[in-house]
């Protein structure tokens, strides 16, 4: 009989982007260890089963939306190779793209190499964010220990909702009521772009990536707190900055980047609810460039603690959303919430930190990692931040051509230089 | 298999051995076995694992039978009343047309008892529809419109009813006044449904209602010499202004849940 899940308001929402990205979630790990591929099977399709969308197929008929549970066979989830460039074949994986429609919605791929292993997955956004794939990955890892160690069956995943309307269970009724009476539109237009080449049908999705050192980055930390900036103040200082500096920005413009927020901040219990969505974005905005770096910085901290100080941070539009999902067909309601929305055309998303101890398979840590947003379409970009052992991952995923990398490349070297300043400063 | 059925024998342990039971016993094992050959089917190899993830899947079994218990009850029941009601209603046609006919051929007033047919249909009509309307209100908001349709229908027929009763046996001037009572009921039975069940926006429902039957109002008021015509009109504005003070207290309520961003430092600058 035919299994269906509700589409939910995240899933649509993500389905909408499908103009300004591929959707994709990536995740690699690193392993001096061979990992057990039977006993990695086995968990996975534990997972697959407690978590069904993510063996589903989005249905949009135009009318309404919804998942549809489809079989699967664990080798179409589990891709293992042996190949001679391991670093290429990640890429590859990485890079995929993985549709709507397809009868699975995760993708998991092992490459052995001299007794090494890299772990690579690629999800649909659609079906959870960075801040559920962590928790899934952490799952993953603790069941597969638990079941090659002790054979404890791997069938600790969280279960329940996927609503976005989880957000509002931390809140009294009062405080429910009014967050869901937030119906402003919170999207305001910046016309400032990452300096990319037009679209092109050439055009390759790419994973560039820049390390800052466990040095540097307790530095950071440290010139931080001097600053009373947290460390993603200071990221976003140097995005900034750069970007002023790549794009040739007039100092005096004021730009926007947006700061992907993870609602669950808002909830008190997220232990039974399922693997979906909880993130929304807020503006971060400079009024001009400022005469150096820290100025930007104070810049930086005045918006982000505007928001900070707001108790439904990140939760407006969202009834908004849902009355424009609500009323009208599936259709209808994408048109409309498309007047009303903008993609940003510079995002962050710091993801965090990826804690190793979490992430060891049978007491192997991870050597390295690192986690990603998705693909984004020219002229949109979204620079990821992850961090592991104290090493700081910026990662920028793009559709795009050598040129393209190359001025990814630049801002990567602007970013490090940036930060440099803010340490030293 | 062997694993399952120890699962659902020793979860089932302490309720008393009925048909129901095997029933229950019988459908779990069933959809188990569907999810085993499922699951299996995905390329999971370790019975164990499969094992504890069936019955992860299949957590209280006690709780699931207590529930099947009740489904099957209220579905005995449901079926117990259809079978009722298909009996009962030709039963009652059968009486009504009896009564009609015995009383018809007694007074040989053929002009009005014909009421006797018309009132005993309408009454078996409305009385089935309730069981609709009862079901459709334990369903998804969106079949709730139709239960207000049938609400609405029902009262109409009762006032259709009452409008020819009155006509043909109570001597009233201006009978047609029931009819636009009918339609103050509709309103008022709406919305007394859309607050009980708390639909969304019954707020436009209620300013809607409260000018028009107090239109209504007025004319069955002035027709029936109950208020003069002049200054009849009032009950109009009363009506407009009533709406108006529901608007008020709607605005005021919500005030209480309205939050207040503080302004955006850069356009103070």
């Amino acid at each position: 009989m035919e299994r269906r899940l509700n589409a939910e308001l995240w899933d649509k929402m993500h389905y909408l982007f499908r103009d300004f990205n591929d959707r994709m979630v990536h995740v690699e790990l690193k392993y001096d260890y061979e990992i057990d591929i039977e006993a990695l099977k086995t968990v996975l399709i534990c997972f697959f089963e407690k978590a069904p969308v993510l063996h589903s197929c989005f249905v949009d008929n135009h009318i309404s939306t919804h998942w549809e549970v489809k079989p699967y066979h664990i080798d179409d989830v589990l891709t293992v190779s042996y190949p001679e460039d391991v670093d290429e074949a990640v890429n590859d994986f990485l890079t995929q793209y993985i549709p709507p429609d397809a009868d699975i919605q995760m993708r998991v791929a092992v490459f052995f190499k001299d007794g090494k292993s890299t772990l690579c997955i690629v999800e649909n956004h659609m079906c959870m964010d960075g801040g559920d794939l962590k928790y899934f990955i952490k799952a993953l890892c603790r069941n597969y220990s638990d079941y090659v160690e002790k054979k404890i069956s791997p069938v600790d995943l969280r279960t329940g909702s996927r609503s976005y309307e989880e957000v509002y269970s931390g809140f009294s009724k009062t405080e429910a009521r009014m967050a869901k009476n937030l119906y402003k539109n919170v999207n305001s237009k910046d016309d400032h772009a990452f300096p990319l080449t037009p679209d092109n049908i050439r055009d390759k999705s790419f994973i560039a990536r820049r390390k800052i050192d466990s040095e540097r980055f307790a530095k950071l930390r440290a010139a931080g707190k001097k600053h009373s900036a947290t460390v993603n103040d200071m990221l976003v200082a140097a995005y900034f900055y750069s970007l002023y500096e790549l794009a040739d920005f007039n100092v005096y413009d004021s730009v926007s980047i947006s700061c992907a927020i993870d609602l669950r901040r808002h909830m008190d219990d997220v232990s039974d609810t399922g693997i979906t969505n909880h993130t929304a974005w807020m503006q971060c905005r400079v009024p001009e460039r400022g005469k150096d770096i820290f100025e930007t910085l104070k810049y930086t901290v005045r918006s982000s603690n505007k928001f900070k100080k707001d108790k439904f941070m990140g939760l407006y539009g969202l009834p908004l959303l849902k009355l424009g999902y609500n009323i009208l067909p599936h259709t209808a309601s994408e048109e409309i919430i498309k007047i009303g929305y903008s993609n940003p055309l510079i995002a962050m998303s710091n993801i965090g930190i990826l804690e190793a101890d979490k992430l060891a398979l049978a007491g192997n840590e991870p050597t390295d990692g690192f986690m990603s947003g998705a693909v984004k379409y020219k002229p949109y970009v979204l620079l990821s931040a992850t961090s592991f052992k104290n090493v700081l991952t910026l990662s920028m995923c793009v559709r795009g051509n050598e040129e393209d990398e190359k001025t990814v490349e630049k801002f990567f070297d602007l970013m490090e230089k940036n930060i440099d300043t803010l340490i030293n400063g | 298999m062997k694993d399952f059925i120890e699962y659902i024998e020793s979860s089932c342990s302490g309720i008393a051995d009925t048909p129901t039971l095997y029933r229950y016993k019988k459908k779990i094992l069933d959809e188990i076995t569907e999810r085993a050959n499922e699951i299996t089917h995905s390329g999971l190899k370790d019975e164990a694992v499969l094992c504890d993830l069936i019955k992860d899947e299949y957590p209280d079994l006690q709780e699931g039978y207590k529930k099947f218990a009740e489904e099957e009850r209220l579905k005995k029941r449901a079926s117990l009343m259809r079978k009722l009601i298909a009996v009962g209603s030709v039963a009652f046609l059968a009486i009504i047309f009896f009564v009609y006919f015995a009383i018809s051929f007694t007074t040989r007033r053929w002009d009005i008892t014909w009421l006797i047919i018309v009132g005993g249909i309408f009454a078996l009509v409305i009385y089935l529809l309730s069981f609709g309307i009862k079901r459709l209100c334990k369903m998804r908001r969106v079949f709730h419109p139709i239960a207000r349709i049938l609400i609405a229908i029902s009262i109409m027929m009762a006032t259709v009813f009452i409008f020819l009763f009155c006509l043909m046996l109570v001597p009233m001037p201006n009978p047609w006044t029931i009819i636009p009572c009918g339609i103050i009921a509709m309103f008022v039975s709406d919305a007394v449904f859309a607050a009980v069940t708390r639909q969304k926006l019954a707020i436009i429902n209620y300013l809607l209602y409260i000018p028009a039957s107090a239109a209504m109002l007025y004319v069955v008021l002035g027709a029936q010499s109950v208020v003069p015509w002049t200054p009849g009109w009032l009950i109009v504005i009363l009506g407009v202004l009533a709406d108006l003070a529901v608007m008020a207290g709607v605005i005021i309520n919500n005030s209480r849940y309205v939050y207040k961003q503080e302004d955006d430092e850069w356009n103070e600058d």
